[in-house]
């Protein structure tokens, strides 16, 4: 579904990302951990282009991008993405933010999307903020919608660039709710989340980044339980 | 009270002129305006475009522009203009603070459309839309609505900056305060009355914005 080879990426003299290799399944949920500046959302920003690579390559179903022949634009309407701080469009309500994506990219006619928005804010529990602006919400029902955004486009995958690292405790479980439902649905996802707990229950793989390298891939149990790398078995330590 | 006496005098002698003249300078701040807006949105999209050459062009464009004295910009363009094509006092005044105020304008829209959240424009990204479409849809409009206070400011300035076309005999509010000045020698009055017509247009303009502001973010 998603594949990334030898990625490396630089900012100036900073090398964040020394070398990737992931390649997530369909169906898929895969969390990225670290410490802050570890690379993890670097890496997600690569793998929507919100970044350039320096090298290595990236493939969407099969198909290898080239950044600078392939339109983006096109490439990323397949590669959701949900920001740590919602990124709603201020100036329109909340269903107007989750249809405007499909009428101006994928020119679906306006009724059609209407439709399809509503479902979605149904889907996320909002259906009757559909009218409001996203300014008199709260920062779980944002970023819930900023979810319903991302699905109106159906993408192929859906990355999370820390979904609740913004909300306030008690609005998180709402969130992770949204996400954990989508997972079982067979979203395929790459989630950066400090959240151990949504690790453990719903990621079928956990990969930790240490200074821009893969130094830990496994599943929850034995990412949990047996860890190899001794920053890992530190890093539990600290969030457990 | 005698001054008070004076000024009241002079108003009710001057007011059909004044009157008259007064609506040359809305006339003429009206055009300005309307040019300044287009300029300056051509020129703010010159400045943020990604083209070296229509950048560089915008920049020398503000920088002449704000770096020269508008009364200048007035003489030059009126005589300059002039020698080529046949242009009324109006259309030359006109023109020099619609040119003039493109500059200020430009920086205004510049500033506002770079000062909206990149958030957004990646949110917008992240979506699929291209980088037209991200900002006619989602950072202009933002963009826009955060000018209205500083373009309003803009406005006001005009409003006061026509007075100086009267150099090139445009019978607007200013010189029509000269002309009466000089012919009923009560200069200390006259001029008072002509500042009260602008002070009392700059009111109602900033009254008439004030609503228009608040009206914008009942709606959002």
């Amino acid at each position: 579904m998603l594949k990334g080879s030898n990625i490396h990426k630089s900012f100036g003299d900073l090398e964040v990302l020394k070398g990737i290799d992931l390649e997530v399944a369909p169906s898929e949920v895969v969390v990225l951990v670290g410490v802050s500046g570890s690379g993890k959302s670097t890496l997600l920003r690569c793998f929507n282009f919100l970044e350039h690579i320096n090298q290595g390559t990236i493939e969407i179903d099969g198909h290898e991008v080239n950044p600078k022949k392939d339109k983006l634009s096109k490439i990323r309407a397949e590669v959701g993405m949900v920001f740590q701080h919602f990124n709603l469009f201020p100036h329109m309500t909340v269903l107007e933010n989750v249809i405007e994506a499909p009428i101006i990219v994928k020119k679906m006619k306006k009724e059609d999307a209407i439709v399809l928005g509503k479902q979605l804010l149904e889907k996320v529990g909002l259906s009757d903020k559909a009218d409001v602006y996203p300014s008199k919400l709260s920062g779980g029902q944002k970023q819930r919608v900023a979810i319903a955004r991302s699905l109106a486009m159906e993408p192929k995958v859906l990355l999370f660039d820390e979904p609740t690292s913004a909300l306030d405790p008690e609005l998180v479980g709402e969130v992770l709710e949204v996400m954990q439902q989508l997972a079982l649905e067979g979203m395929t996802m790459i989630v950066v989340t400090h959240e151990m707990k949504f690790a453990r229950n719903v990621a079928n793989r956990i990969i930790m980044l240490d200074e821009g390298r893969i130094i830990e891939s496994a599943d929850p149990e034995t990412f949990f339980g047996n860890p190899t790398h001794e920053r890992t078995k530190q890093f539990i330590k600290l969030v457990d | 009270m005698e001054l008070l006496k004076t000024i009241f005098e002079v108003f009710m002698n001057t007011y059909p002129g004044f009157l008259e003249a007064m609506l040359i300078t809305l006339q003429i701040t009206a055009v300005a305006l309307i040019l300044g807006t287009v300029f300056g949105l051509m020129f703010a999209l010159m400045k943020i475009s990604r083209s070296r050459i229509l950048q560089t062009i915008a920049n020398v464009y503000i920088t002449i522009i704000r770096g020269t004295p508008l009364i200048v910009q007035i003489m030059f363009l009126y005589f300059g203009i002039t020698t080529l094509v046949v242009l009324s006092g109006f259309w030359a005044g006109a023109i020099a603070l619609g040119i003039h105020n493109g500059a200020y304008i430009a920086e205004i829209f510049r500033g506002a459309i770079q000062g909206i959240d990149k958030g957004q424009r990646e949110a917008s990204s992240s979506l699929g839309m291209t980088r037209a479409q991200s900002m006619r849809r989602i950072v202009f409009p933002q963009a826009l609505k955060r000018s209205i206070p500083p373009l309003g400011n803009q406005f006001i300035i005009t409003l006061k900056d026509s007075s100086l076309v009267y150099i090139i005999s445009v019978p607007e509010l200013f010189a029509m305060a000269n002309r009466e000045a000089a012919q009923n020698f009560k200069s200390l009055e006259t001029y008072l009355v002509v500042g009260g017509y602008y002070l009392v247009l700059v009111m109602i303009f900033t009254y008439l914005l004030r609503w228009y502001e608040n009206k914008l973010d009942v709606d959002k």
